[in-house]
């Protein structure tokens, strides 16, 4: 019996009204306006010699809030982008100096190393696609012996082992508090512009790669222009650290840019934590400063950040980032109860147009000697819900999978409206209003509940991730609209009160919910869902059942995989039996349940 | 001069075959790979150095005791690096759990033994001549590791019970294979391949603690080229991996030979992923 | 080692001093040297030597009383033989403890660095580095020079291969250093004026254990002379090993660290060391009598009584140390710690009595050591840390 009634449709209270709400952005918001005061008024109480040190950090952290996305956001391991910043602060020295062509003022040098530096963050990460994470790891180390080997062989531009003299920028930032300035104002820009992308339809993308790629494929992310979107952002802001680097060293040699620099930015990633702005920020100033205490720590650091890596990894591995997460800390009430409104699910799913029904035609599709699917044919209707049952190892998961684009079948295709749908492109599904959830929830743990939701709904937004950068007005708009829509899909689904908490801390029923909120936000024309009811309670099937049956009614076209019989048979209006990948049988729940064959091979009694 | 490219080309692809055999089982025993493969390979020249010219001991006993620190370091990396993060969801725990180590080990070594490279002592007191020991000591080193490997893998129970826990994990502890120490013994076992590496080549290498992060890069590519796992494909690759070096070093100098190096290795990759060898992996959803 | 060292000693001679009569506050204050040494690194032998040589220096100085009473307190920062420690070493010697002369840095790529950025702070430095640009009396007027350039150094060198020795095909190799880079470059081109024909030039990372392929090349393309430029003891002692493993019987002429205990102490033979001729200056050499002047015996006298390791080393290196602070001693003995006047009298400094050579300067000449005391010595001579002059070598 639960005690947390449905409301009333009189007590409805609007949508999205249940939102986070905004007193918490200003909480998030306030470790930065700290950071930035101290920053300000650093040359007051800072002496000219810690002013080189701030100065530094502020360099390094122009690269790392770059590098963040790429290692924090997306989770490729790029080992060494210190190749970045030696392109960049070569590119801007050369220039500057005008061993090649005639000298460049400075600020165009550096916008001309910011544009080298893109192309080659694309360049060296985009291997990150086609590899394996230790292999890609590897190829990264690689590029960072090389760019300095170039930089070494390289004389007549570079210098070779003598070197270059690092841009002067002009009046008012050639003093050493204005050069200071100059670079912790690039620093709190970085921040800004990869804070917005974090709070943005990309940065939640982008954690979906990481976490749970399948899901994201599922919710139309396309990883290969979201990534080299992010790899030409970071190589652009590392280059433009790297020209800094350049003007604060004065000279600069090739053995200036060490394989210990490169680890130092992976590491201030990884201990500050990953889907994160403000733990690697903490992270960089605490590696850069902290050599600073202590002479003997300058040549013991590596070391140390080896060490902090180690500690981070096997105890903490949110890193700084979870240890200031406070408010996921507050326990979370023990009953909770799911309590879906089904009321709500016709106003998310406003009219889609009728996109005809989806069509399996003589589906074939063999692993090796094994007929996984055996020439399956079936018909699935706008506003209708089809079951789909049998044996394990019938092939169910697998049609799904096929209809999804994960597999391409042999013989045979998958029609909408009668036309066939390419096989293996499973992110172009989301396109056409095929949604689905997997038979083990893939989620990304570390965000919120609302994050989550929000990421089914991506290719909703219309802002650029140059928009997101700039939190333009489309963006904002995007992040408002998804926001609400999130909003009703948790409320038709009954989480709307866990909309902040971080989804790992969900207990397993939830997280099926979960993945039919975020299924929603796309508006399907058709929905799958893979085996939706394992490890629910009687209680929680019950309303999942009336939850399916409402989003039936608003014209969805529901796919169920199941095992349950009682789930089928209650709001199925077509099942299909699949047995070693034919057709066992086909027709409506009382058809089904009198069926000789299928009542010995599956249903038993 | 070709004879100066063969021999050394094949005594330093035999170091990187024995690293990447160093690579490949520790992958067998875990599917991890780990970054202190490299590291492994420079402790066998350190060692070696540190016991047999700095102590003075006589080199059969510094050459176990840089076999068994080698050992130890191999069961100090599952204890510490990879055993802890098998468990956990991320997958990739262990390129940085693996990675930290590394460069723990590395930096200390740097510190203590020193920065710059240290000489190797002549193991064999023989005169040198031009195929001298420090070409054929990797190679028999090589040889002998392959050869120690078939016999163990195919003759031996414990080296059976490798290939089950390499092959299925869950099935072989479903026959009460003792996954952990089994595995902890792969990993000492890689520790003593890794080593023997690193103390075999010592005089071509010197005592030197930036010889891990080299050998993690030319150790992986065989692995890389030649298909995770498999060690015959490493051995192949890590030889011509090598005579390709020593050429290109003979032909045009040092930085020309890193960047030719790489470069081909970044296009074998792009083109086929799994290597020329190996298969490539499903997914499954 | 990076750490800040403040050699504070005893105040005894300092109230003695103080007697005379000074401005009260003048008086007491000591006068802060930085120090930017390689102490520890790849490039660190320069460092260690003329480290000693400085101790020892300031040390005496205080003992008799430091300058007009002042004692001299000399602030180190370890550049760890790294151009982006000893950028912020300079930046804390200037900003932070606000020195008023800088010695150092002793490594040329680790100056290129420093040199302009002490320049924006007007701060008058000296450092013995070699590479030439670092000195530029217009652009740098407050940076001296109290060491050869590589214009002289490669001048008696290169002499010595196509004149003395008579080779005309030489191989000039060095390390990726800043210094190495640049010696080459330099070199190059005056062999080639000299009528000497470059069969192989390579700059080669210094780390890299195995020198035979650069070798062979050398040999296939003819060479008959070696000559290396690196103040790294381990490369240029696997340069001499791998001729000696090669049996090539060639002369190795080149950088004054060829013939350091260092370099000694890692060659696989002590054979090896022959034929090998390192530059080095005549006033610390035996003359062809087999004697050394009476400054240098003396020096080396003052040496083994302050029980200074000599043999890990060079004497000159240690002697150049020496001679440093005494010479910002007596330039502040005369015109005072303020930065100009400092300037102004290093820049009619005529024959400095140093060591291993005398320092003079002008207005348009910031390098202070003169051209004809750089000689070529044969390095397995060695003895009581003195050197023969170089077979064939006339005066």
């Amino acid at each position: 019996m639960d005690t947390k009634i449905t409301k009333t449709v009189s007590e409805l209270r609007p949508a999205g009204a249940n939102a986070p709400a905004p007193a918490s952005a200003f909480a998030t918001a306030l470790p930065f306006l700290a950071l930035l005061v101290i920053g300000i008024a650093f040359p007051l109480f800072g002496g000219g010699y810690w002013g080189v040190i701030a100065t530094r950090a502020c360099v390094y952290w122009v690269l790392v809030s770059g590098l963040n996305l790429v290692v924090g956001f997306a989770g490729q391991i790029a080992i060494g982008w210190v190749a970045l910043l030696t392109l960049g602060a070569y590119t801007t020295s050369v220039l500057a100096a005008g061993n090649v062509l005639p000298a460049l003022p400075p600020y165009l040098a550096l916008a001309i190393a910011a544009l080298v530096g893109a192309i080659f963050g694309l360049i060296v990460g985009l291997p990150a696609l086609r590899l394996r994470t230790f292999y890609f790891a590897i190829t990264t180390l690689g590029f960072a012996t090389i760019v300095t080997q170039v930089a070494l062989a390289w004389q007549s531009v570079t210098g070779g082992g003598v070197g270059v003299p690092g841009p002067i920028f002009p009046e008012p930032f050639s003093s050493q508090w204005g050069f200071y300035y100059f670079c912790f104002g690039l620093a709190a820009i970085c921040t800004w512009m990869t804070a917005n992308i974090a709070a943005s339809r990309f940065g939640r993308a982008l954690t979906a790669i990481r976490d749970a790629e399948v899901a994201a494929e599922a919710s139309g992310i396309a990883k290969p222009a979201l990534l080299g979107t992010v790899f030409l952002f970071s190589g652009a802001v590392a280059a433009v650290a790297g020209g800094l680097f350049a003007s604060l060293q004065s000279y600069i040699t090739p053995d200036a840019f060490t394989l210990d620099l490169s680890v130092l930015f992976f590491i201030a990633i990884l201990i500050g934590g990953r889907s994160s702005i403000l733990g690697p920020l903490l992270g960089t100033i605490l590696l850069t400063v902290l050599p600073e205490f202590a002479a003997p720590l300058v040549a013991w650091s590596t070391f140390l950040y080896a060490v902090l890596l180690l500690v981070i990894v096997l105890a903490i591995p949110g890193g700084i980032a979870e240890m200031l997460d406070f408010k996921n800390r507050r326990p979370l009430e023990s009953d909770r109860a799911i309590v879906p409104r089904p009321e709500l699910v016709a106003r998310l799913l406003d009219t889609a147009p009728d996109a005809g029904t989806l069509t399996l035609d003589q589906v074939a599709l063999s692993f090796g000697g094994v007929r996984a699917i055996d020439g399956l044919d079936m018909e699935i209707r706008p506003g209708q819900v089809h079951g789909l049952i049998g044996p394990n190892g019938s092939g169910k998961t697998t049609t799904l999978n096929v209809i999804s684009g994960y597999y391409a079948p042999q013989h045979g295709a998958v029609r909408l409206n009668g036309a066939a749908l390419p096989a293996l492109t499973r992110h172009q599904r989301a396109h056409m209003r095929i949604a689905r959830t997997f038979q083990t929830p893939r989620i990304v743990g570390s965000a919120s509940v609302l994050e989550n939701v929000m990421i089914g709904g991506t290719i909703y937004g219309r802002a650029t991730f140059v928009e997101s950068l700039l939190s333009l007005p489309r963006h904002r708009r995007d992040e408002a609209m998804l926001r609400k829509t999130a909003m009703l899909a948790l409320e038709s689904v009954g989480l709307e009160r866990l909309a902040a908490v971080r989804a790992d801390r969900l207990q397993h029923a939830e997280l099926r919910f979960i993945e039919i909120a975020r299924g929603l936000m796309l508006r399907p024309s058709f929905l799958l869902l893979d085996e939706p009811a394992a490890g629910l309670s009687a209680e929680e099937i019950a309303r999942l059942s009336t939850l399916l049956l409402a989003i039936a009614r608003a014209g969805t076209g529901v796919l169920l995989v199941e095992h349950h019989p009682d789930l089928i048979f209650d709001i199925c209006h077509h099942i299909t039996v699949l047995n070693l990948g034919k057709t066992l049988a086909a027709g409506t729940p009382a058809e089904i349940r009198s069926h000789r064959e299928v009542v010995n091979a599956y249903l038993g009694g | 001069m070709v004879t100066s490219i063969i021999l050394s080309g094949t005594a330093m692809g035999c170091i990187y075959a024995l690293i990447a055999v160093t690579y490949n089982v520790m992958f067998s025993a875990s599917r991890v790979f780990s970054f202190t493969a490299g590291t492994l390979g420079m402790i066998g020249g350190v060692l070696g150095s540190l016991f047999i010219a700095r102590m003075g001991l006589p080199v059969f006993v510094g050459f176990l005791l840089a076999l068994a620190g080698g050992a130890l370091l191999g069961i100090v990396t599952e204890i510490v690096a990879v055993r802890p993060v098998l468990k956990s969801l991320d997958q990739h725990l262990y390129v940085l759990s693996t990675l930290a180590l590394a460069l723990m080990i590395q930096q200390f070594t740097a510190i203590e033994w020193s920065t710059e490279p240290q000489p190797f002592p002549r193991l064999f007191d023989i005169a040198r001549v031009e195929f001298d020991q420090q070409y054929w000591l990797p190679m028999l080193a090589c040889a002998g590791v392959i050869v120690g490997l078939e016999l163990l893998y195919r003759h031996t129970l414990i080296g059976h019970a490798f290939l089950a826990i390499a092959e299925d994990n869950y099935a072989a502890r479903a026959l009460g294979l003792p996954e952990r120490q089994l595995r902890m013994t792969s990993f000492a076992l890689a520790g003593v391949i890794g080593s023997l590496a690193g103390f075999a080549g010592g005089e071509m290498l010197l005592a030197f603690f930036a010889n891990a992060p080299m050998l993690t890069f030319y150790g992986f590519v065989p692995v890389a080229l030649g298909g995770m796992g498999n060690n015959r494909g490493a051995v192949v690759a890590g030889l011509l991996l090598g005579l390709f070096q020593q050429t290109a070093n003979f032909l045009v100098g040092g930085i020309f030979a890193s960047v030719a190096v790489f470069t081909v290795f970044i296009i074998v990759l792009l083109a086929r992923p799994e290597g020329l060898v190996g298969s490539a992996l499903q997914r499954r959803v | 080692m990076s750490l800040t060292r403040r050699q504070v000693l005893s105040s005894g001679a300092a109230a003695i001093a103080s007697t005379i009569a000074k401005p009260a506050i003048a008086a007491k204050e000591p006068i802060l040297v930085g120090y930017l040494p390689a102490l520890t690194g790849p490039s660190s032998s320069t460092g260690v030597g003329i480290n000693r040589g400085i101790q020892l220096a300031v040390q005496e100085i205080n003992a008799a009383g430091g300058i007009d009473g002042r004692q001299i307190e000399l602030i180190t920062r370890d550049t760890q033989s790294d151009p982006t420690k000893a950028v912020n070493g300079a930046a804390e010697l200037t900003r932070g403890q606000k020195v008023s002369v800088v010695f150092g840095p002793v490594n040329s790529g680790e100056s290129l660095a420093v040199v302009p950025l002490l320049a924006r702070t007007n701060t008058p430095q000296i450092h013995p580095c070699w590479v030439d640009t670092l000195t530029d009396p217009k652009k740098y007027p407050m940076c001296f020079r109290n060491a050869p350039t590589n214009q002289q150094i490669g001048g008696a060198a290169n002499r010595y291969v196509v004149e003395v020795l008579k080779h005309k095909k030489v191989a000039v190799i060095s390390d990726t250093t800043g210094y190495g880079t640049a010696s080459v470059n330099a070199y190059v081109p005056m062999l080639k004026a000299r009528g000497a024909d470059v069969v192989y030039q390579g700059n080669v990372d210094a780390a890299n254990p195995d020198l035979k392929p650069e070798l062979l090349r050398m040999q296939s393309a003819g060479a008959e002379a070696i000559m290396p430029w690196s103040v790294n003891a381990g490369f240029l002692s696997r340069i001499i090993n791998t001729r000696g493993q090669m049996n090539w019987d060639v002369p190795i002429v080149g950088q004054t660290t060829l013939g350091s205990g260092q370099t000694k102490a890692l060659l696989e033979k002590p054979d090896y060391w022959a034929k090998v001729y390192p530059n080095n200056f005549r006033p610390v050499c035996y003359s062809t009598d087999g004697k050394l002047t009476d400054r240098t015996s003396a020096f080396l006298d003052r040496l083994k009584s302050a029980k200074i390791e000599m043999g890990d080393t060079l004497l000159w290196w240690i002697a150049l140390g020496y001679d440093s602070p005494r010479m910002i001693a007596e330039a502040m003995k005369n015109v005072g710690s303020d930065a100009e006047q400092v300037v102004s009298y290093l820049n009619n400094l005529k024959e400095f009595p140093g060591v291993y050579g005398d320092m003079s300067f002008t207005p348009d000449r910031h390098d202070g050591y003169p051209d004809e005391e750089v000689v070529m010595v044969e390095a397995n001579s060695l003895n009581n840390g003195a050197f023969k002059l170089a077979p064939g070598y006339s005066a």
